[in-house]
């Protein structure tokens, strides 16, 4: 019993974290058909401006996660402005931008690199203690992820259920010259939706930070992840994405605590290869039809 | 003589350096039913999609109510109040009747709940069903769902992209009975049919699109009796 509790503890947080970082990168690809290989860099930079604005700046912690989201957004804002407005106008967009985004990530990369060095600095944004859990220990700080994440994906929910603007992103994602038709600023929603992406980074690289160290290469990691969650979910679908990084986070634990470390990423991938050959568009995704 | 709502004067347009339109000239007159028909691929859905915006306008003008719209987004169009019900829908299926419904006064959300309950007195099936996702509608339910978005937004000129395109005959008929309420009640509609037959008694003018260009205009009755044009024309 106490295994399994703490398999389940360990899976959610990781599944939690997971999904935060998942849920931005699939509205950025369901709306704009856009893979974003920024998105790591920018969960990265998330971790160190909330680590400069605690440890520089004296920032309280609960300012300094607000400020990484809004510089995070701001960094989405920009890449819209720079790489993703000139280049949809081209053909080939979804080639062009995914290589300019893994431009823009080494380019962030390199000045978080040059920044803060090449070290591995703690995040100061911590919650110390433990809650105990028949005879196991949970750290304090994954309950604290775990809720964060708890309260973004339920405000993600409302945002896109029930505003106008969330009404507008999805209708973007399923059909864009219908969303246009009903008066849909779509190009207002591809920057919305790429600033959401970036925020929500930011609190995913500030979350993954708080349990391991900040790297200027650490996102490379958990964007992997991402992408592979995307994929298991099928590329675009938000709710999959969560349900899929929690499922994801669970068997990463249980096979960390059964097989060993090495072989959780080796079983993420093969389990990937599966659902591609049972469901080649995703557990949750719709066939797509491709007209020659 | 009604007034003008819409004009399109010696409008050019097409995709990638094709043009599809040549030098279009015709106007949708303030609460009357202006119909375009002629056969599949001669640039009926164009045209709308240009009025839209959604097709650049190489040369020529679109305006309504006097007020150029061809150099405004298809955003910009929406809140000056051209709607477009286009072909085959393009509802938003992983969304409810409702929200789909919603979408429609994206632009335009003053009187929401009045627009709501005039949709649903108008097609009741969809406030049967309302919280049923659009994907799963039959195709008429669809086509209906379509039309009560475009009136959802309100607006000056309603256009209709062949909204009988791929139904039961029965279905049609609905579909054609709320579409010429509408007229009745003084709306202003632009209508794109392949089936001259279908609105010839009810269209106050027809526009004949062959080519990209106005081969004919005039009444419903006229276009009846002249069986050459349709014959050649419309196949029918």
């Amino acid at each position: 019993m106490d295994v399994l509790i703490q398999i389940v503890a360990s899976g959610l947080t990781l599944g939690a974290m997971y999904a935060v970082a998942t849920i931005g990168l699939s509205l950025v690809y369901g709306s704009l058909n856009m893979l974003n290989m920024a998105h790591g860099a920018i969960l990265t930079l998330g971790g160190y401006i909330c680590y400069a604005a605690i440890v520089h700046a004296g920032l309280h912690p609960a300012l300094a996660l607000l400020a990484a989201a809004l510089v995070c957004a701001l960094v989405g804002l920009l890449i819209y402005f720079s790489a993703a407005l000139p280049l949809l106008r081209a053909e080939n967009f979804e080639t062009n931008i995914f290589i300019a985004t893994i431009g823009i990530g080494s380019v962030i990369e390199n000045l978080m690199l040059k920044g803060f060095g090449p070290y591995p600095i703690p995040q100061p944004l911590a919650v110390g203690g433990q809650v105990v859990i028949g005879n196991v220990h949970v750290p304090l700080q994954n309950v604290f992820i775990l809720g964060v994440a708890i309260v973004l994906m339920v405000a993600v929910a409302i945002l896109l259920q029930r505003t106008s603007t969330g009404r507008a992103i999805r209708a973007t994602s399923m059909n864009r010259e219908a969303a246009q038709l009903m008066g849909v600023r779509v190009g207002r929603v591809y920057a919305q939706v790429l600033a959401l992406s970036g925020a929500l980074a930011a609190v995913s690289g500030i979350m993954i930070s708080s349990i391991a160290t900040l790297t200027p290469v650490m996102g490379g990691d958990p964007m992997l992840k991402a992408f592979i969650v995307c994929v298991v979910a099928g590329l675009g679908n938000v709710y999959g994405a969560v349900i899929a990084a929690i499922a994801l986070g669970l068997l990463e634990a249980a096979t960390q605590y059964v097989l060993g470390v090495r072989w959780s990423f080796a079983t993420l991938l093969l389990l990937v290869i599966l659902v591609l050959i049972w469901r080649p568009y995703g557990l949750f995704g719709k066939q797509q039809v491709v007209r020659l | 003589m009604a007034e003008a709502a819409l004009e399109i004067v010696d409008v050019s347009a097409g995709y990638a350096g094709r043009i599809v339109l040549d030098a279009i000239k015709l106007s949708a007159r303030k609460g009357e039913l202006t119909a375009i028909v002629g056969p599949n691929g001669h640039g009926k859905s164009t045209l709308l999609k240009a009025i839209s915006g959604l097709v650049p306008v190489t040369s020529g003008e679109i305006r309504l109510a006097g007020s150029r719209i061809d150099r405004l987004r298809p955003d910009q169009i929406v809140e000056r109040g051209v709607i477009q019900v286009p072909q085959g829908d393009l509802l938003f299926p992983a969304m409810t009747v409702h929200e789909n419904l919603l979408m429609g006064a994206y632009a335009n959300a003053g009187g929401l709940a009045e627009r709501l309950d005039f949709v649903f007195a108008l097609l009741p099936k969809l406030k049967e069903r309302r919280n049923q996702t659009a994907g799963t509608l039959s195709g008429g339910e669809r086509r209906m769902c379509g039309i009560g978005r475009g009136l959802m937004a309100g607006g000056e000129v309603l256009m209709l992209d062949e909204p009988s395109l791929g139904l039961a005959p029965i279905v049609i008929e609905q579909i054609y009975e709320v579409i010429f309420n509408l007229r009745r009640e003084g709306r202003t509609i632009l209508l794109v049919e392949e089936n001259a037959e279908r609105i010839a008694e009810h269209a106050d003018m027809i526009h004949l699109l062959d080519n990209g260009r106005i081969a004919w205009s005039g009444l419903g009755a006229e276009l009846m009796a002249r069986p050459e044009i349709v014959e050649t024309y419309l196949g029918v």
